[in-house]
């Protein structure tokens, strides 16, 4: 009686560690399949690994600081905008006067500025975050756009000297920059209270907050998290390309909710949540869609790819989130 | 005679909770455009303008809140709205050739295909049992893949610019009945049946509402299917007043259809502690209209952002409102209390 129960817990714990190991498997395996693409069209390895590198880079680092507000249960879509209205104001800041430091402040300034007047909002007149933010990406994306559009035109944007961040547009400052982040973000979320508070917030907020978490706190430093990656993300957006137009990271918002939720975390936030999700979700999202890009090519081929994208996108969830099923539908 | 005179009293508290907002919102705009010198709807096309998007904000509102009041986020009903209509539109294109009738036959076709991909999007949620707003995720991208790969990213134009179509637009009627027809069917299928019974037995209360033997399966694929259908008539109406479809729209570039309809959604809801929510969503829709005929009137003097600034600060300013109203009420219940003693002593 004792074996078999032994060997259920086993089976058990083998299934929940391969339920873990998915989305690193996943990772790994679209990794191999960007290289196979590549190398069986006969295409450069190197540039393509360094396109993927540049685009995953800046959704993981902006997905990362969106952890906070997901573990929450929140979530947020005007990243995106934000990241735009960071970028464009840094761009304003440095025609105006020529200092790049200035510039980097004022980019980290406004995006953690943006997403604290969203957590403002929500907290001061308790309005829903989600409802904030949609509101959050119409004015941010539209006063970009009006910038954008006065001051260099919607298709040719506004820019800074091109040869002003060349010496930083390396991987491995990019690197630097992401590990640095996302070590910042693993102490804060694993190793300091914030993190242990936010995850029961998520999970059970009426037990959390009758035990004396104070809600509205929590969400101020969820935000400026996030805030902070939206900052860097911006940062790292004009290292890439020196040039800002209003479709500039328009789809990292919606972006982060697939990279987080390909990562393995829960949508719904809690105690499952983890911060490497965003970090293994970016990448894993923008290998998918390069991987597929370069097999189905043609003008229709990006439909295509969007469509195995998505059928590939909703397989992993439903696998990664086996544990989570419930009677009811979920909602 | 009591009791009549209460009903009165009631009735006219109801009838004043319902037209305040819509009332507040025609003096303000009416004002603002006459000391402008200008009119609101200036000439017969501006009111044909005004009933079809009314019909459209309606429509659209209606379908975002059946999902939303149960807790279901949908992304892909602009999604659904579009690939809907390229279907639609292919589809009459081929039997009629865009001659007589082509318009009535599309908005058949948008109906019925609007419903099959919103019962689709369903069928997804129910089998895979991941959260709504993750499904709608990944419906989203397969619809616009869809979209995109029909269309080849271009616009679809030839299809549905025909004398039936520009018929349509051409007049305020058809529109009316399109309004007429959608709220009195909403109506009667939410209210009147026992499948809007079990809506909003699920809505308030979903275990207590499965453990007492409502089906949730069947209702939530109903939901879904009637959502595609509205979306549908949502395309339909795009279509005729764009005279084109855009099918280029690629990562989540449908969504932005949905927001219209927060602002009027959360009014419709308060509009609905006086009268039916449906009706709520009507006049709300009226206030949209009126805005958006307010914002093509200084169109010179307010660009699409600005317009969009407007639109999300009153949608917040609004909800400042509705979450803090209780708080409102007792911080002016002192002073009301106050200056009753005050009158008393």
């Amino acid at each position: 009686m004792k074996a078999a129960e032994k060997s259920l817990q086993q089976s058990y714990r083998l299934r929940q560690l391969l339920i873990h190991l998915m989305p690193l498997a996943a990772l790994a395996i679209l990794l191999a399949a960007l290289c196979w693409a590549v190398t069986s069209k006969g295409y450069r390895l190197d540039i393509y690994l360094n396109i993927v590198f540049n685009e995953a880079v800046v959704l993981a680092v902006v997905a990362t600081g969106a952890v906070f507000i997901y573990t929450l249960g929140s979530f947020d879509i005007s990243l995106g905008a934000s990241t735009l209205f960071s970028a464009t104001l840094g761009v304003m800041t440095y025609n105006a006067t020529q200092s790049l430091p200035l510039m980097l402040l004022v980019i980290l300034v406004t995006a953690i500025g943006c997403s604290l007047l969203s957590s403002l909002l929500a907290s001061v007149f308790h309005i829903p975050v989600f409802v904030t933010t949609v509101a959050m990406m119409s004015v941010l994306s539209a006063i970009a756009a009006q910038i954008i559009t006065k001051n260099g035109g919607a298709l040719g944007g506004i820019s800074i000297p091109s040869d002003l961040l060349r010496p930083l547009d390396t991987p491995w400052f990019k690197v630097v920059i992401l590990a640095a982040f996302v070590a910042l973000s693993i102490f804060i979320f694993s190793f300091t209270k914030v993190g242990r508070r936010q995850k029961f917030l998520g999970g059970n907020p009426v037990c959390a907050q009758l035990t004396g978490i104070d809600l509205n706190r929590y969400t101020i430093i969820a935000f400026v998290m996030a805030g902070l990656g939206v900052g860097l993300g911006a940062f790292l957006t004009l290292i890439y390309t020196p040039s800002v137009t209003t479709g500039t990271a328009s789809s990292i918002g919606m972006n982060i909710i697939v990279a987080i939720v390909f990562g393995g975390m829960p949508i719904s936030g809690g105690p499952n949540s983890k911060i490497y999700s965003a970090l293994v979700g970016g990448f894993s999202y923008i290998l998918l869609n390069n991987t597929l890009k370069i097999l189905i090519d043609g003008n229709t081929g990006y439909g295509v790819s969007q469509i195995v994208s998505a059928i590939f996108f909703l397989a992993v969830v439903y696998v990664t989130s086996i544990n989570y099923r419930t009677k009811l539908l979920p909602r | 005679m009591n009791t009549n005179q209460l009903s009165w009293k009631e009735l006219g508290r109801r009838s004043g909770g319902a037209l305040m907002i819509p009332c507040a919102f025609a003096v303000i705009l009416l004002t603002l455009c006459a000391v402008n010198g200008r009119a609101m709807i200036a000439n017969q096309t501006s009111f044909y303008n005004f009933v079809v998007y009314t019909a459209i904000v309606m429509v659209t509102t209606m379908a975002l809140s059946i999902n939303l009041n149960s807790g279901r986020f949908d992304f892909s009903l602009g999604a659904m709205a579009i690939l809907s209509s390229v279907v639609s539109a292919k589809i009459t294109f081929a039997l009629l050739g865009g001659g007589a009738g082509s318009a009535p036959c599309m908005l058949l076709f948008n109906v019925i295909v609007g419903a099959l991909l919103g019962l689709l999007s369903g069928t997804l949620y129910v089998v895979l049992r991941i959260p709504p707003i993750i499904t709608s995720l990944g419906v989203t991208l397969i619809f616009e893949g869809i979209t995109y790969t029909i269309t080849g990213g271009r616009y679809v134009m030839q299809e549905v610019q025909n004398a039936s179509m520009s018929g349509f637009i051409g007049t305020w009627v058809y529109a009316f009945l399109i309004i007429v027809a959608v709220l009195a069917l909403t109506v009667l299928i939410f209210d009147h049946t026992k499948f809007g019974y079990d809506y909003k037995a699920l809505r308030e209360g979903q275990k207590v509402a499965v453990n007492t033997g409502v089906r949730e399966v069947p209702n939530a694929l109903g939901c879904y299917a009637i959502c595609g259908a509205l979306m549908g008539v949502v395309g339909f109406l795009n279509t005729a007043r764009n005279t084109n479809i855009n099918g280029g729209n690629l990562n989540f570039g449908s969504i932005s259809i949905m927001f219209t309809a927060f602002l009027p959604m959360f009014i419709g809801s308060y509009i609905g502690r006086y009268v039916n929510e449906k009706l709520g969503f009507l006049l709300a829709a009226l206030c949209m209209s009126m805005l958006n005929s307010t914002f093509a009137v200084f169109s010179n003097e307010l660009n699409a952002s600005t317009q969009s600034i407007i639109n999300a600060v009153l949608l917040v300013l609004f909800l400042i409102y509705l979450s803090n109203e209780g708080a409102l009420r007792r911080f002016l219940r002192p002073v009301r209390k106050n200056a009753s003693t005050e009158v008393r002593a």
